[in-house]
C-alpha cells in the first residue's frame, strides 16, 4: 500500500488536486473491496450465531442430555439426535470409502496408467460428472438403484444406507479425483524425465515416486469429499429411507442430519424438536470446521514428502495392483454413470414436446401473454432463471470485489480471516443457509419486519451465500494466477494499484473470473436443499414478484419423484431432470472452456 | 363451531347445484395471493380448486405447499401462510395459541395399505399393531409369500400418521427401523413400487397402484367410514388465524360450496356438506 502511493508521488506533476482526489478515490474503492472481503466473515458469523442463538435453549438444564441421546420419538417427548449424527458419519465415510480408491484410480488412469487416448475422455467425463445435479442422481436412482438393491438382497425395501451410499460415492468422486489429478500433474512431469533416465516404467514412476510424494493431495482429497458427502441433503434424503435408527447393516434405513433438518424444519418452531435441528446444525458446522482447519494444516505443513523415505519399501507388485484399480475404475465409474444417465434419457427423452413446458396452455400464449401453465414445466424453468438471476446480481459484484481484495490488497490477520471464512462458507453445507434464512425469517416477523415471509428473494439471497465463496476463490486464483512481472510493469509505468488491477490484471484475469461465475451459476441453478426451506413450493405458477413463492426445475423433480399421482406427473419429472441436466452441463462446459483460455504468457 | 349454519348452507347449496358455474364469479375481477400449506392428503383438492379459480382469474395466486398437518399449523400459525391445511381436529393448546379458525370439508378414512401384488387381502386390527411394532416381520406369518416386511410410516408432523397411531395403533410404538416418506403421496408411490412394504394412507389417495386389506372384515372405503364401519377416520380441515377475509374467506366458501365439494367427491373424500 505505502509503496504503491509513493509511486504515485514520484511520478510527480503539477496538479496536486486532481492526485488527491484520485488517492481519496482509490481509497475509497479499496474500502469497497475490503467490505466485499469481509461480508464473508460476516456470514459466517451470521449462521454460527443463528445456530448458536436457536441452540441456547438447549443449554438449560437436561436439555442437552435430551438432545445427545439415541431416541428420536417427538410424539413421547424424546429428541435424541445421535442416530442422525452417527448415520450422517456412517454414509459420509462409507461413502469416502469406496470414492477415494476409485478416484485415485481414475486420476492414475489419466497420469499414465491408462492409454492416453481413453485417458483424455475419461477426464473429460470426470469433469462432465461434477456438472450432475445431485437431485438428478437422486431420481435416477430412486428407480433405477433402490429396486434393483430391493430385488438383489432379501429384508430390505431398498431405501437403504446401500443405496444411498453408492450414489453418494458417484456424487463425491469428481472432487476426489479432480484433487488428486491436480496433485499427480504438479509432481509427475518433472519427475518424468529423471524415472525414464534411470529406466524406470511409466508405472513405476507415477506409483513410487510421484504418488507417494501427494501424501498431502491424498489427504487433502479425502477432507474436501468427506465434506461434500456429508454436506449433501438431496441423495441422504430421497434414497437413504430416513428411519431415525443407528442401522445395523448397509441394507438398513438410516436418516442423516441433514435429510433430518429437512424432514423436521416443519414443526412447531418454539418447540424442542424445532430446537433439536439447530444443534444438528451447530454439529454440521462443526463437522465442516474441522475439515477445514485440518486442509490448513495440510497446507501449512512440509511441502513434500522426502524421497528416500520410500525407496527401501520394495512392496513387489504395487504397479501391477495400481494399474489392475486404474482399469477397475476407469470400467466401473463410467458404467455406473452411464447406467444412471442412460436410464434417464430412456425415460426421459420421450417426454420431451412442447407439451411437457407448457401443458395444455398454448406455448404462444404462455411466452407472450403470461397465460397460466399447470402440468407443464415452463413456471419452475422461470423460477429458476429468476431465482439463479437474482442469486448472481447479489453474489457476483460482492465475489468479484472480494475476490480482488484477497488477491491484490489484502495483508495481515484480516486478510486470513477472511480467506478462512471464504474456505469455510465453501464447506458449510447448503441445507444449514436454507435453515438460517427460514430461522432468520422467523426472527424478522418477531421483532421490527411483521410481514417477511419465506420466498423468491430470501432464496435468492440465501443462494448468493452459498455461491459466494465459489466466486471469491475463482477470482482470486484467476488474479493470483497472473505472473508477477505484470504488477511490476505496472508499477514501473506509475500505475496505481487500483488503477493495475482494472486497466491490467482484471482484462488479463477475465477468463477465469467468468469461468468462476459461470459455474457459480451451474451451482446455484441445481441447488435444491437451499430453497426447500426457503420458499419453493410445487404449484406456484409463473413467479409474480420478489416477495411470492415460486416454483424451480430441482424442487419440481424432488418433488415430482416423491409424489407424482400418475405415471404422467413422473414422465415430468423425468422430462425436468433431463431439462436440468442439460443446463448444468451447458453452464459447467462452459465455465470449463473459459478456465482453459485463462492466462498464457504471450496472449 | 359452524353448526348452526349447516341447514342453511344446505339449502343454499341445493339451489346453487344447477349453477356450478356460478361460484367461480366471487373471484372475477379480484387479485391477490392465497397461500397454503400443510396436509397432503389435501393437496389434489387444492391444486384443482386452485386451477379453477386461477383460469377464471388471472389476477389470483394461489400456492399450494405440503409439508404436513404440523406445519399446516406452524405456518398458519406464524402467519407464513394463509391456509393452513390439517389431516386432525386441532388441539385446545394449538387454537389457544395461535387464535386458529377451522373450516372442516371431508371425511377421509386412513387405511394400511400394501403393494396389488401382495396377496394378503385382510388384516385384523391386533396384526397391524403387531406388524408396525415390528413383532411380525415377515408376510409368511400373515399367509403371505415368504418375504421380510418392509414398514413404511410419516414424519412426526403428519396428520394421518397422527390418526393412525391413536386410533389403529392405539398409540402403539412404530418399530424404528421404518422408512420415513414425507406425504400421502410420497408413501403411495413408495408402496406401488415395493411389492413387500406396508404403510398407511388417506384412503382418497388409494388407487388401483396400492391395495387396502381389508380390516378386521371391513373394506376400507369412505363409505364405510362415513357409516362409522370403518373406525379409523378423520376430517380434512382448513385452518385460518382469525376470521378470513377476502379471497381467502372465498376460497374457503368456494371449498366448502357445491363445486368444491364435487372435486372433494372426485378426489375421492366424502364432502362434509
Amino acid at each position: 500500500m505505502a509503496d504503491a502511493l509513493s509511486l504515485n508521488g514520484a511520478s510527480g506533476g503539477n496538479s496536486s488536486r486532481a492526485r488527491f482526489q484520485a488517492e481519496a478515490g482509490e481509497r475509497g474503492i479499496r474500502a469497497l473491496l475490503s467490505g466485499a472481503a469481509g461480508t464473508s466473515v460476516l456470514c459466517v458469523a451470521g449462521i454460527l450465531g443463528f445456530l448458536a442463538w436457536f441452540s441456547l435453549p438447549l443449554l438449560q438444564p437436561g436439555q442437552l442430555a435430551a438432545v445427545l441421546s439415541w431416541t428420536w420419538q417427538p410424539t413421547s417427548g424424546r429428541f435424541g439426535i445421535l442416530p442422525m449424527a452417527v448415520g450422517s458419519l456412517l454414509l459420509a465415510s462409507s461413502a469416502m470409502l469406496l470414492a477415494f480408491p476409485l478416484g485415485l484410480g481414475l486420476a492414475l488412469f489419466v497420469n499414465g496408467l491408462g492409454p492416453r487416448v481413453l485417458a483424455k475422455h475419461l477426464g473429460a467425463l470426470v469433469r462432465l460428472m461434477s456438472g450432475v445435479p445431485t437431485v438428478v442422481y437422486g431420481l435416477a436412482s430412486m428407480f433405477l438403484l433402490v429396486p434393483l438393491v430391493r430385488a438383489s438382497f432379501t429384508g430390505t425395501s431398498g431405501f437403504s444406507w446401500l443405496a444411498a451410499m453408492l450414489v453418494l460415492a458417484l456424487l463425491v468422486l469428481p472432487t476426489v479425483t479432480l484433487v488428486l489429478d491436480g496433485q499427480l500433474r504438479l509432481v509427475a512431469p518433472e519427475l518424468r524425465l529423471t524415472t525414464a533416465a534411470l529406466g524406470l516404467s511409466e508405472a513405476q514412476s507415477l506409483v513410487r515416486l510421484a504418488l507417494p510424494q501427494c501424501g498431502q493431495g491424498l489427504k487433502a482429497a479425502a477432507a474436501l469429499g468427506f465434506g461434500r458427502a456429508i454436506g449433501d441433503t438431496l441423495i441422504a434424503l430421497m434414497l437413504s429411507g430416513n428411519a431415525a435408527q443407528v442401522p445395523h447393516s448397509p441394507l438398513d434405513s438410516l436418516r442423516a442430519l441433514t435429510a433430518h433438518i429437512a424432514l423436521v424444519l416443519a414443526t412447531d418452531s418454539q418447540s424442542q424438536a424445532y430446537g433439536s435441528l439447530f444443534a444438528c446444525g451447530l454439529v454440521l458446522f462443526g463437522v465442516s470446521l474441522a475439515v477445514n482447519l485440518g486442509l490448513r494444516a495440510l497446507r501449512r505443513g512440509p511441502r513434500r514428502a522426502a524421497l528416500s523415505a520410500h525407496s527401501d519399501r520394495p512392496l513387489p507388485g504395487l504397479e501391477t495392483a495400481a494399474t489392475g484399480l486404474a482399469w477397475a475404475s476407469a470400467l466401473l465409474v463410467p458404467a455406473a454413470l452411464a447406467a444412471l444417465l442412460g436410464f434417464l434419457l430412456l425415460r426421459g427423452l420421450p417426454t420431451v414436446s412442447l407439451a411437457l413446458f407448457f401443458g395444455d396452455t398454448l406455448p404462444l400464449d404462455a411466452l407472450l401473454h403470461g397465460a397460466p401453465v399447470f402440468d407443464g414445466l415452463w413456471p419452475a424453468c422461470l423460477g429458476t432463471l429468476w431465482l439463479v438471476g437474482l442469486a448472481a446480481l447479489f453474489a457476483v459484484p460482492v465475489g468479484l470485489a472480494g475476490g480482488i481484495h484477497l488477491a491484490e490488497f489484502a495483508t495481515g490477520r484480516a486478510a486470513r480471516l477472511a480467506a478462512f471464512c471464504v474456505d469455510l462458507l465453501a464447506g458449510v453445507p447448503s441445507i444449514l443457509m436454507g435453515l438460517f434464512g427460514f430461522a432468520l425469517i422467523l426472527l424478522l416477523r418477531r421483532t421490527f419486519w411483521p410481514s417477511a415471509n419465506t420466498c423468491l428473494l430470501l432464496s435468492a439471497l440465501c443462494l448468493a451465500l452459498l455461491v459466494l465463496p465459489y466466486l471469491v476463490s475463482a477470482t482470486r486464483a484467476a488474479l493470483a494466477g497472473l505472473p508477477q512481472e505484470l504488477r511490476l510493469t505496472c508499477a514501473a509505468l506509475g500505475l496505481s494499484r487500483w488503477q493495475a488491477v482494472r486497466r491490467v490484471l482484471l482484462p488479463a484475469a477475465r477468463q477465469g473470473i467468468l469461468g468462476g461465475v459461470v459455474l457459480a451459476l451451474g451451482r446455484a441453478t441445481e441447488d435444491t436443499a437451499v430453497i426447500l426451506l426457503t420458499g419453493v413450493v410445487a404449484g406456484a405458477g409463473r413467479p409474480g414478484a420478489l416477495t411470492d413463492k415460486f416454483e424451480a426445475l430441482p424442487f419440481t423433480i424432488y418433488y415430482l419423484a416423491a409424489e407424482h399421482q400418475t405415471p404422467q406427473e413422473l414422465n415430468l419429472a423425468f422430462g425436468a431432470a433431463l431439462t436440468l441436466l442439460a443446463l448444468t452441463l451447458a453452464l459447467f462446459a462452459l465455465a470449463r472452456r473459459l478456465s482453459d483460455g485463462a492466462w498464457r504468457p504471450g496472449t | 363451531m359452524r353448526k348452526p349454519l349447516l341447514p342453511t348452507l344446505l339449502t343454499l347449496v341445493l339451489c346453487a347445484l344447477p349453477a356450478y358455474a356460478g361460484e367461480l364469479d366471487a373471484f372475477a375481477g379480484k387479485s391477490g395471493k392465497i397461500d397454503i400449506a400443510g396436509g397432503t392428503a389435501h393437496i389434489p383438492v387444492m391444486k384443482e380448486a386452485a386451477k379453477r379459480i386461477m383460469q377464471k382469474a388471472p389476477g389470483v395466486r394461489i400456492t399450494v405447499a405440503g409439508g404436513g398437518s404440523g406445519v399446516g399449523v406452524q405456518k398458519v400459525g406464524e402467519g407464513l401462510v394463509n391456509i393452513g391445511n390439517t389431516g386432525r381436529a386441532l388441539t385446545e393448546a394449538e387454537v389457544a395459541k395461535y387464535g386458529l379458525k377451522s373450516y372442516a370439508f371431508a371425511i377421509d378414512g386412513v387405511a394400511a395399505v400394501v403393494n396389488p401384488k401382495n396377496p394378503v387381502g385382510a388384516l385384523t386390527h391386533q396384526q397391524v399393531q403387531d406388524i408396525f411394532a415390528g413383532k411380525i416381520a415377515n408376510w409368511k406369518q400373515l399367509g403371505g409369500r415368504d418375504a421380510a416386511i418392509h414398514l413404511y410410516t410419516r414424519d412426526e408432523a403428519s396428520g394421518t400418521r397422527e390418526v393412525f397411531w391413536e386410533i389403529m395403533l392405539k398409540k402403539g410404538q412404530i418399530a424404528p427401523s421404518a422408512n420415513v416418506v414425507a406425504s400421502n403421496g410420497a408413501m403411495k408411490t413408495a408402496l406401488a413400487g415395493d411389492a413387500d412394504g406396508i404403510g398407511y394412507v388417506s384412503i382418497g389417495h388409494i388407487d388401483q397402484t396400492i391395495k387396502a386389506p381389508a380390516l378386521d372384515g371391513v373394506h376400507p372405503s369412505q363409505e364405510n367410514a362415513k357409516s362409522g364401519k370403518y373406525p379409523v377416520l378423520r376430517k380434512l380441515y382448513m385452518n385460518t388465524k382469525g376470521e378470513p377475509t377476502g379471497i381467502v374467506a372465498s376460497f374457503i366458501s368456494y371449498i366448502q360450496g357445491p363445486e368444491g365439494a364435487a372435486i372433494t367427491a372426485s378426489d375421492g373424500y366424502i364432502p362434509t356438506k
